[in-house]
């Protein structure tokens, strides 16, 4: 809970002012805080007098240091590796250095043969020491249910401290309900990642109302430390076949030995990849989006023409998707995706708020809109001032003439 | 069929911003809405008791009294009846609390053969509460999900929605499910709707009510603090391209193939 020293309060309202909830009103010189206190901390970190406090008593979970080693999940979904599993054993080799522990890969498969071997040399060519490969017949398609239960089992046979895991769809499905299962703090979306000097605790850092604010989260007391972490945002290491590793097959009956350890009550019927308008815009290095700018769906056509120029994709914003113009998974911001490309060019995008949340972090931004004041301007590295069917033409001609 | 949505009040984070001078967050006028995500499963939850023509259909929240209006509101947008789960102790929890507040408050309800939420809450964009809950509860679930193509009293058959495509499944029920905004429309409050949001009694629920232990709850029951809150870094300055429109874009085609190649343009 909150609590306020009256001794030590100089009535200044700052709480009231900082509060992101509206939870605090000053009463007669003092803070009063309402039902809508989240305990944030907001008032307390600001708080020049240190009249303010927030009072934690947390449970224990046994022991801490039974926690040892770094594991991330990687992803092999279709026959193929998530190129975000690689990322994350390059992140995670260097905190497990920085710990002085071993960096584990994690990876399902329906069985140990050809493809699933490499994948596990390429594993450890990028980092891993060890590579814990999980097969049955029943993982050849992901499901929620039987993901989580796999993945606690093996959590709690080799208790690592640290659990990374991609933040895309299959990540983000199946994860936090292995945090529940194993009691354990998780950390949604992260774009960094450290450790605390003071304790080695996972200092996981990630963007909170849209991108307006960044929080750092810790887990103090609860262990495996779990995170997922935003594709494209870590660095891969370059593939090194001369490092060694280990690769342990396991048969999932073996972890869940239970009769019905392996049933699960989602049955796959139909697995459809690459349907019209499905498109992974999260994995483009080069992003060409629309916006209403576009006056009509024909516009893409012109998007379409530099993507291809550039070995991009096509995004949009959420107007243009909800107008029909272009399918859903296009769909670039708040309640669509978050992409991190090297190059984002907004063609005729305002840069309202939701969308740029879902944009800001790419390398390059570029903005092409004919209204000089469009908010758009105020994050690009490179604007273009004019009409989209005059410019585009023009800028796709000069690309040409490049390539 | 038993439905019940999880739905939540949520700042408009649009309003919500960090003066990275004073490290102070600002919050003029921030109004509260209901989480977009949350408007689409509520639509689909009665979407799914019209299509059955018959079944009660359960709005829960857990928040501040204040929540009480986004429950009305969800009346008028279909809701049978509308449970406002509230406590001081459940303060400053994160998803891992924030789950077991809400499967205890499920199960106060008598529990549900489909629970339906949003995919994310636009504050936080966890995506975690969901999958906790179904985890706690022991039932199947399906996130990110786009349509619903089948439904009867034992099972569904849903698409979800995966990074380069989707995936077709039948989930037997009980069961919970997170969707995404495509897969419905939401309608707009009927008149009638209107009136009913107005008389409906909200239905409260607490710590004690939903037998809840006290550290699991709230901040204590937390395993995720909050270390530091800052603002993002800003971005580098805009570099200024000069001469014509036609000069423009010139130097920008040479840019833009450089770093799309990684290598200088001749």
């Amino acid at each position: 809970m909150l609590i306020l020293d009256k001794d030590l309060c100089i009535s200044c309202g700052v709480c009231e002012e900082s509060c992101p909830f509206g939870a605090v009103t000053m009463q007669d010189g003092y803070p009063v805080i309402g039902d809508t206190c989240t305990l944030c901390g907001t008032c307390v970190e600001n708080c020049s007098a240190g009249a303010l406090s927030l009072s934690v008593e947390k449970a224990e979970q046994g022991d801490l240091a039974e926690w040892s080693g770094v594991a991330v999940y990687c992803e092999y979904y279709r026959g193929e590796l998530n190129p975000v599993s690689l990322e994350l054993l390059g992140e995670g080799r260097r905190l497990a250095d920085m710990r002085g522990v071993e960096l584990n890969a994690l990876l399902f498969g329906s069985r140990f043969s050809g493809e699933l071997d490499e994948v596990a040399e390429k594993l450890i060519a990028h980092g891993a020491d060890r590579v814990y490969v999980v097969v049955a017949d029943a993982l050849s398609t992901f499901r929620e249910d039987l993901y989580c239960r796999v993945t606690v089992a093996l959590l709690r046979r080799y208790k690592p401290e640290i659990v990374l895991a991609g933040a895309t769809a299959i990540g983000r499905a199946f994860i936090p309900a292995v945090a529940v299962t194993m009691h354990a703090g998780l950390t949604a979306d992260c774009t960094s990642l450290d450790l605390r000097e003071s304790d080695g605790a996972l200092l996981q850092t990630r963007p909170a109302f849209g991108g307006n604010i960044m929080a750092t989260i810790v887990c103090e007391n609860t262990r495996p430390q779990m995170s997922t972490v935003r594709p494209r945002v870590m660095k891969a290491l370059d593939r090194d076949d001369t490092r060694a590793g280990e690769v342990i097959v396991l048969e999932a009956g073996e972890l869940l030995p239970e009769e019905d350890g392996l049933d699960s009550r989602v049955e796959v019927l139909e697995s459809v990849a690459g349907a019209s308008g499905a498109v992974n815009i999260q994995e483009a290095d080069v992003l060409v989006a629309g916006g209403r700018g576009l006056e009509n769906a024909e516009g893409f056509e012109l998007l379409a023409e530099l993507a291809k120029l550039l070995d991009g994709k096509i995004s949009a914003s959420r107007a243009v998707v909800d107008a029909g113009w272009i399918p859903y998974p296009h769909q670039v911001g708040q309640t669509g995706k978050t992409v991190a490309p090297k190059i984002y060019i907004a063609c005729g995008i305002s840069g309202a708020v939701q969308h740029v949340a879902g944009m800001q972090s790419a390398e390059t931004i570029i903005a092409i809109n004919r209204d000089e004041n469009a908010s758009i301007f105020n994050i690009a590295d490179y604007g273009i001032v004019g009409n989209l069917s005059e410019v585009l033409p023009m800028l796709i001609a000069r690309v040409k003439e490049l390539s | 069929m038993k439905i019940i949505v999880c739905i939540k009040q949520v700042p408009d984070v649009t309003e919500v911003h960090l003066d990275p001078e004073t490290n102070t967050m600002t919050r003029e006028g921030v109004s509260a809405i209901m989480n977009p995500y949350d408007q689409h499963a509520l639509e689909e939850a009665v979407r799914l008791r019209e299509k059955l023509g018959g079944g009660e259909v359960t709005a829960l929240t857990m928040g501040p009294p204040q929540a009480e209006g986004m429950l009305r509101d969800a009346v008028a947008l279909g809701a049978d009846r509308v449970v406002l789960v509230s406590d001081r102790a459940f303060a400053g929890s994160d998803t891992w609390a924030t789950s077991y507040t809400l499967e205890h408050a499920i199960n106060a309800l008598g529990g549900a053969d489909l629970i339906l939420c949003g995919k994310q809450a636009i504050d936080g964009d966890t995506a975690q509460v969901g999958p906790g809950m179904a985890a706690r509860l022991g039932i199947p679930f399906v996130t990110c999900v786009q349509k619903v193509r089948e439904v009867d009293e034992s099972r569904l058959v849903v698409e979800r929605m995966m990074d380069d495509g989707y995936d077709v499944l039948a989930v037997k029920l009980p069961a919970l499910l997170t969707v995404v905004k495509n897969i419905n429309e939401p309608r707009v409050p009927s008149l009638k709707g209107k009136m009913k949001a107005k008389k409906v009694e909200i239905e409260r629920l607490n710590a004690e009510t939903i037998a809840a232990k006290a550290d699991c709850i709230g901040l204590p029951g937390s395993p995720t603090q909050v270390a530091k809150v800052f603002a993002p870094e800003a971005r580098g300055k805009r570099i200024e391209l000069q001469g014509t429109l036609e000069e423009q874009l010139a130097q920008l085609a040479v840019k833009l193939v450089e770093l799309a190649r990684g290598q200088e343009v001749r």
